[in-house]
């Protein structure tokens, strides 16, 4: 359905996302992880053409077959809200307060499909059933502020859903939420996906609902995908140092469980754009760094999980 | 979809009440300006009736003038009585025109309040498209060029524009008038001359206002929303027009509502320069004539323009902003 071939987005000679290859079939939910500023939001916003101004994009974007030019509004727009949709992390901010939720979540029904407000009510009112909001008809004359904000996530939900799209990418969307309703969400867009065969990209800095909510993993380090392969296997052996930092720094399932879970620490912090080591982007903060990691890019190589770009792992120590 | 429902009937209740206070302050106001009015007029600058005649006078004739003018009366007694008179629609008679003011201010006041209104209007328009367009192709040529043409708009004095105007198209195109006016009846020639009017009243507030609208959109661009609106597949107009603008409005209204203030007092100047029967013309003539009554309810009725126009805005925001109607008690 979408595919990205060896997509680099940069600024100047940075790479927010460098060389990232993937691609997405109906049906599919793919977490995305990683630490803040890596690239994870990027990846998202070049699945929908919309990387800002500022940075480069270079690679291929094929969008059911056909090859779509990054940065062509007129070729992209006729997709969106219809091939592939997106929520944002923060449900107050991603909606228009001076607008009326109904109005809101009509709009794209009444502009790109030609519904009668009549028809368009009727539509909205089935998605808010299908996305658990509660007093439907009231919902529909209320503002975003009168709204709590797991409402309002849901209320986004229901926009993105609106046109019906193959795909939903979902960037962080409980990230503003609390634990309990973080959780009901993920399990709503989980449900979305399997009612609908929608695929969903589901961002996240929380590895409990990715671990719960999808199928395949990526793992994203300085702009890099470092590994990939299903969520479950990865999680459980994980090959590459970037994956073992985060799952080891993370706090026990039965400890976190129903509690708000923060992406761990490793330590040292993700360094800024121009300043990433040019090799491994790891290095510098691996702890089985060699002396060459820093120069030279590792390959991806096969894992017995999936795949991982990691020079320990191409010289053969495997360590699952 | 139905009406009966609590919240909303809560809120048209919030609602009347806060246009209830809104029109407490607006009389307050205009009898805080009625004060001023009359104290400037009658108190301050000593006899009316010396001012009215002049130096050379005659006593006598002073005295009789005070009497036909029943200005003997106490200050305080006169104030009331014109309060009193004038909200019945009596601002007294005209002492040069020996007719009722209020049939003067009748029979001029839509000149006046179309070149406001129209003026208003244009203004409005040019500025928002004008903003609009610079905040859409922000550091781009588009935005160069209307910035420019906002600065120049600015600089130049807006009387030499109109002297501009006016030799270019009423004397060498001969398109339009050049001032003066034939009345109502023939709605078209009444529009013609009014033409080169507006243009000029509209052309320096456009450029201010335009600068309030790129710099309010420029703000609201940033807002997750648009990006929201942008991923809906909305196209670039349907973006800035119904979601950035509407957002925008809050700074441009406000300056709207001072605007038109100056518009209302442009207009005295505009009425002269092109020989307009307004009331800026009116309150010229007026107090070349010394005609006490007149200038006082002149005076007055600009005020009444303007802080009618101030109460609108002060609605605006309300309607405007779903969140400022919470916030209305
Ligand atoms: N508009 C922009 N102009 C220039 N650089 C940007 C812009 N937006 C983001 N970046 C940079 O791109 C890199 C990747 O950012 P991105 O938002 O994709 O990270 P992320 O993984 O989504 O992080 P987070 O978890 O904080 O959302 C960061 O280093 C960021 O500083
Ligand atoms: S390539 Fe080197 S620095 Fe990078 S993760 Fe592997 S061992 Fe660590
Ligand atoms: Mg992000």
């Amino acid at each position: 359905m979408i595919e990205l071939k060896n997509l680099s987005v940069t600024l100047g000679a940075a790479a927010a996302v460098r060389d990232a290859s993937l691609s997405i079939q109906a049906g599919d939910r793919l977490g995305v992880v990683g630490e803040s500023g890596c690239g994870k939001s990027m990846l998202a916003l070049s699945m929908m053409g919309m990387v800002p101004d500022a940075l480069a994009v270079s690679g291929q974007i094929t969008l059911n077959g056909t090859a779509m030019p990054p940065r062509d509004e007129t070729a992209w727009r006729p997709h969106r809200a219809r091939s592939m949709a997106m929520i944002f992390q923060e449900p107050m901010a991603a909606l228009n307060p001076l607008r009326r939720i109904g109005d809101t979540v009509m709009e794209p029904m009444r502009v790109h499909l030609g519904l009668s407000r009549e028809d368009a009510i009727k539509r909205t009112l089935d998605l808010f059933a299908e996305t658990g909001i509660r007093d439907p008809e009231l919902r529909l004359r209320q503002y975003p502020h009168q709204l709590s904000g797991g409402q309002r996530q849901r209320v986004l939900i229901a926009l993105a859903l609106a046109c019906d799209p193959a795909l939903l990418i979902a960037d962080e969307p409980t990230t503003a939420l609390d634990a309990n309703v973080s959780l009901r969400i993920t399990d709503l867009l989980v449900r979305l996906s399997r009612q609908r065969n929608m695929a969903l990209v589901l961002i996240s800095h929380d590895l409990g609902a990715v671990a719960r909510a999808t199928k395949d993993i990526l793992v994203m380090y300085g702009g890099d995908i470092v590994e990939r392969g299903p969520t479950a296997a990865v999680l459980a052996h994980p090959a590459h140092p970037y994956t073992k930092g985060l799952l080891g720094a993370r706090p026990r399932i039965e400890q976190a469980a129903g509690k708000r879970r923060h992406l761990p620490t490793i330590p040292g912090s993700v360094p800024g754009l121009f300043d990433l080591p040019k090799g491994c982007r790891f290095s510098g903060r691996c702890s089985v760094e060699m002396p060459h990691c820093a120069r030279s890019k590792p390959e991806n190589v096969n894992t017995e999980q999936g795949q991982a770009a990691c020079h320990q792992l191409k010289e053969g120590h495997n360590g699952g | 979809m139905r009406r009966e429902n609590l919240p909303q009937m809560h809120g048209a209740v919030r609602m009347g009440y806060f246009i209830f206070r809104r029109l407490v302050g607006f009389v307050l106001t205009l009898l805080a300006v009625s004060v001023v009015v009359f104290l400037a007029m009658n108190v301050l600058p000593g006899d009316p009736a010396l001012n009215i005649l002049g130096i050379e006078s005659s006593e006598d004739a002073r005295a009789a003038l005070r009497e036909q003018l029943g200005l003997d009366e106490p200050a305080v007694f006169r104030y009331f009585q014109w309060i009193f008179n004038a909200v019945q629609g009596d601002f007294g008679v005209s002492y040069s025109y020996g007719v009722p003011v209020s049939e003067l201010i009748v029979e001029r006041i839509p000149m006046t309040l179309s070149l406001a209104f129209s003026g208003m209007v244009l203004t409005t328009v040019v500025a928002l498209v004008m903003g609009i367009t610079a905040a859409s192709h922000h550091k781009k040529t588009g935005d160069w060029v209307v910035m420019l043409l906002s600065q120049l708009g600015v600089a130049i004095p807006a009387f030499w524009l109109s002297m501009l105007l006016v030799l270019l198209f009423a004397v060498k195109l001969r398109w339009l008038p050049p001032g003066g006016f034939a009345g109502w009846d023939d709605p078209l020639a009444a529009m013609r001359s009014l033409v080169l009017p507006t243009v000029s009243l509209a052309l320096v507030q456009s450029a201010v206002l335009a600068r309030v609208t790129r710099s309010s959109a420029l703000e609201v661009i940033r807002h997750d929303f648009v990006r929201t609106a942008r991923a809906s597949g909305f196209s670039r107009q349907r973006v800035l027009w119904r979601h950035v603008l509407p957002n925008a409005l809050i700074p441009i209204v406000t300056i709207v509502g001072l605007q038109f203030a100056a518009l209302v007092s442009g207009t005295i100047v505009i009425e002269n320069v092109f020989y307009l029967p307004g009331l800026g013309r009116l309150i010229f003539q007026s107090i070349s004539n010394r005609d006490l009554f007149t200038v006082q309810a002149l005076v007055m009725m600009f005020a009444v323009i303007v802080v009618s126009a101030n109460f609108l805005v002060d609605i605006a925001y309300v309607l405007i902003d779903p969140r400022l109607k919470a916030r209305t008690e």
